[in-house]
């Protein structure tokens, strides 16, 4: 090294740099990832062999610790190892868009809704399976969620839907009871709004509680999206009915900020006490006895229910299945087949059944009989779903048409339009529009 | 508190630092949100009559649910790995790209630096079936479910853009300190490292933080190519263990959203000053 290079070296500094402290790091990031990530893995012709179900997160979490031990118990029968992945509804779609796409990933989908008829082509024919878990016993409504033109893609595991969760001290306070029809509601929605507990229903764009008022609404005064023709049958004097009732019952008797509501917003309203009254699944009720009765708040035994009121054309409740669908491209469906024969076997899905205490439902009509349903009388109301539940199709065909209606809030802008003071003329104009563009 | 000459405190007070304390209260008032929340109890949480930016009774249990009821330490890891391997990956392929479109002359370099910059332009969400397919069939290793399968495709995003920053950072530099340096004996390549690159570090910086911080907080790839819970990144792990139906655990959902901003404002306030300064002194004649 000559003078001139050792003049120009710096004089030693303690400690490190931060130049130095990245370089170090860094590398030995990539080398310690290197190792992990190449060889954490093994290569693909090395792989024992797997059952791979991909499924919601649910937040009946004792529900997802029985799904896990099924699964583990089945695997060890099976001899094959079983992974169940959980992971939040609304990502469902993403992933079984990539499966159907890529031709790998899950070997067992649990889609939701009529999703079968979506991803029809990723997925195999269980007809055979449909007979043996209960065939033409199943409800209408959830066989035709996976009966694809005749071949059924999928097959139904339970179902769920909504009803309203109602505070009975407030209501006993404001001298009503549960009603039985739409008028009822509006006279019980009138006189808790005026104690300062109104209605909550939410008329924003998420996939549950909006779509689940607004089609049992227009059904009950006996309108309809479509006909069981599929032709487009909106503009009605049922529809125009069902505006005119709304637009009155919201400024009457609901909470108004309920046009920016989703999912969640309902449940927060409700917990946080400011509304005495919402349509949702069992979800409130769970999280008010998980978290308010360890502190013996007196607010979880005043929950109840009661089914959607009646209209004109009777009652009616939106129910959605959840479907075990095995995919084409999956190298164990011999095994997934046998799974699902052994999730439906009578006495493991009691257990799973009875562990989601009365959050699910049976696809057969027998588990309305099951004694689950008096041992929580505030629960008893889930158990008739089944016979009021119609696809969101209804009365049409239930496919790919109805899932993109349902998917771009046709009929919840329909109504939150009308509550936003469009003319019933206007908005119908603007959905029979949208619809023929679907069922042209 | 400093004063220009001919201006009073009060003209100061109202100019700027009033404005500068809105836009830090702005800036930092998220930060505070999450915190409060992680630290309030459920029945505080639903209490809309409570004052929300207070807690009354603060606890640590949605922290102890968050690192001992799920993998969320697991997932803080994963994250960190595939960030910095990322960067490191997207700063090689976009420095090597940058350098040869802005300092090599050769047929078609328009039309590839135009191409680079036009595949910037395509939404991720484009991409994620055809990239499924490739990581789905990759030939003999199965990078489905590993972090590779995550590090070999955020470059398809992040390479583009740092290719089209570091371009113009090299463009700056004058070409006649690389002429000296290669009559000097030095060859192209360590040129490039030892000229171009030390006076580019502020568009290399900016590069670097990027793509880490859009590497940290990627969803939709991280949800479809990875699936056990021991590979997930702290966006699909937090929604898929913190949100169930239409039940959401704020408290816990706050702390990991706290938690995994925290490395980024390390990263930012790491380098930040650096990043200034050399902006501020920027290449001389």
């Amino acid at each position: 090294m000559d003078k001139q290079t050792e003049t120009t070296k710096v004089a030693w500094q303690p400690g490190m740099s931060r130049r130095e402290f990245i370089k170090t790091t860094s590398g030995l990031a990539v080398a310690a990832g290197a190792g992990w990530g190449m060889f954490g893995q093994a290569p693909a012709f090395a792989q024992e062999r797997e059952l791979h179900i991909l499924e919601w997160s649910s937040f009946v979490k004792p529900a997802d610790v029985e799904t896990d031990r099924q699964a583990a118990e089945f695997g060890k029968q099976e001899g094959i190892k079983v992974r169940v992945e959980h992971i939040n509804a609304n990502d469902l779609n993403a992933r079984a868009t990539a499966a159907v796409e890529s031709g790998a990933g899950p070997d067992l989908i649990r889609l939701l809704g009529n999703q079968p008829h979506v991803y029809a082509k990723g997925l195999i024919d269980h007809g055979d399976l449909i007979q043996e878990v209960g065939g033409e016993t199943i409800w209408p409504s959830l066989r035709d969620g996976v009966n694809v033109n005749g071949v059924y893609r999928g097959v139904p595991y339970f179902f769920g839907g909504g009803a309203y969760v109602y505070r009975r001290d407030l209501f006993d306070e404001a001298k009503v009871g549960p009603p039985q029809t739409w008028d009822q509601f509006m006279d019980v929605g009138k006189k808790v709004k005026d104690l300062g507990y109104p209605i909550g229903q939410s008329l924003g764009h998420s996939f549950g509680d909006p779509p689940g008022f607004c089609y049992t609404l227009l059904w009950s005064f006996g309108g309809s999206l479509i006909d069981k023709n599929a032709k487009v049958s909106i503009d009605s004097q049922a529809t125009r009915d069902s505006i005119k009732y709304l637009a009155e019952f919201w400024k009457s008797a609901c909470d108004e900020s309920g046009l920016a509501w989703d999912d969640t917003s309902n449940n927060r309203a409700f917990l946080g006490e400011t509304i005495s009254c919402t349509l949702n699944g069992a979800s409130i009720y769970f999280v008010a006895k998980q978290n308010w009765e360890k502190k013996q708040d007196p607010f979880v035994k005043q929950l109840d229910h009661f089914l959607s009121p009646e209209g004109p054309a009777g009652r009616f409740h939106t129910i959605s299945g959840q479907n075990s669908c095995i995919m084409t491209h999956s190298k164990v469906q011999s095994a997934a087949k046998n799974y699902i024969r052994f999730i439906h076997k009578e006495e493991n899905f009691e257990k799973f059944f009875v562990i989601n205490n009365g959050y699910i439902i049976g696809v057969v009509p027998k588990w309305r009989e099951h004694d689950l349903w008096s041992r929580d009388p505030a629960l008893t109301p889930y158990r008739d779903l089944g016979t009021y539940g119609q696809h969101i199709g209804y009365p049409g065909p239930y496919d790919r048409r109805s899932q993109e209606v349902f998917a771009k809030y046709i009929i919840v802008d329909l109504y939150a339009r009308a509550v936003k003071g469009e003319s019933p003329d206007s908005v119908i104009k603007w959905a029979e529009s949208e619809l023929k563009n679907i069922y042209s | 508190m400093e004063i220009r000459v001919g201006e009073t405190y009060f003209q100061r007070l109202i100019i700027f630092y009033i404005p500068l304390f809105m836009f830090l209260v702005a800036m930092l008032f998220p930060f505070y949100w999450m915190l409060i929340t992680s630290i309030k109890p459920d029945a505080e949480l639903y209490n809309v009559r409570s004052i929300p930016f207070l807690v009354k009774e603060p606890t640590l249990e949605h922290w102890k649910f968050l690192f001992q009821e799920t993998l969320f330490g697991r997932w803080a890891l994963n994250t960190l790995w595939i960030a910095t391997a990322t960067t490191v990956v997207s700063l090689i392929c976009g420095v090597c790209a940058a350098y040869a479109l802005s300092r090599l002359r050769f047929f078609g370099s328009t039309t590839i630096g135009v191409s680079i910059f036009v595949t910037y332009l395509v939404p991720p969400t484009l991409l994620f079936i055809p990239l499924s397919q490739v990581i789905a069939n990759f030939p003999l290793f199965n990078l489905y479910d590993t972090p590779w399968s995550l590090i070999l495709t955020y470059p398809t995003l992040l390479v583009p853009f740092s290719t089209w920053l570091l371009m113009g950072y090299f463009k700056t530099i004058p070409k006649e300190l690389e002429e000296c340096a290669r009559i000097d004996g030095a060859s192209r390549i360590q040129a490039m490292i030892r000229i171009v690159l030390p006076l580019a570090a502020p568009g290399i910086l900016s590069a670097a933080i990027f793509s880490f911080t859009l590497a940290w907080n990627e969803f939709l790839y991280a949800l479809v190519f990875l699936s056990s819970p021991l590979q997930k990144t702290i966006p699909v792990g937090v929604v898929s263990e913190l949100i169930k139906g239409d039940v959401f655990f704020w408290g816990a959902l706050m702390a990991g959203a706290l938690f995994g901003s925290v490395p980024v404002a390390i990263v930012y306030s790491f380098f930040v000053e650096h990043y200034v300064s050399g902006i501020a002194g920027a290449v001389k004649g």
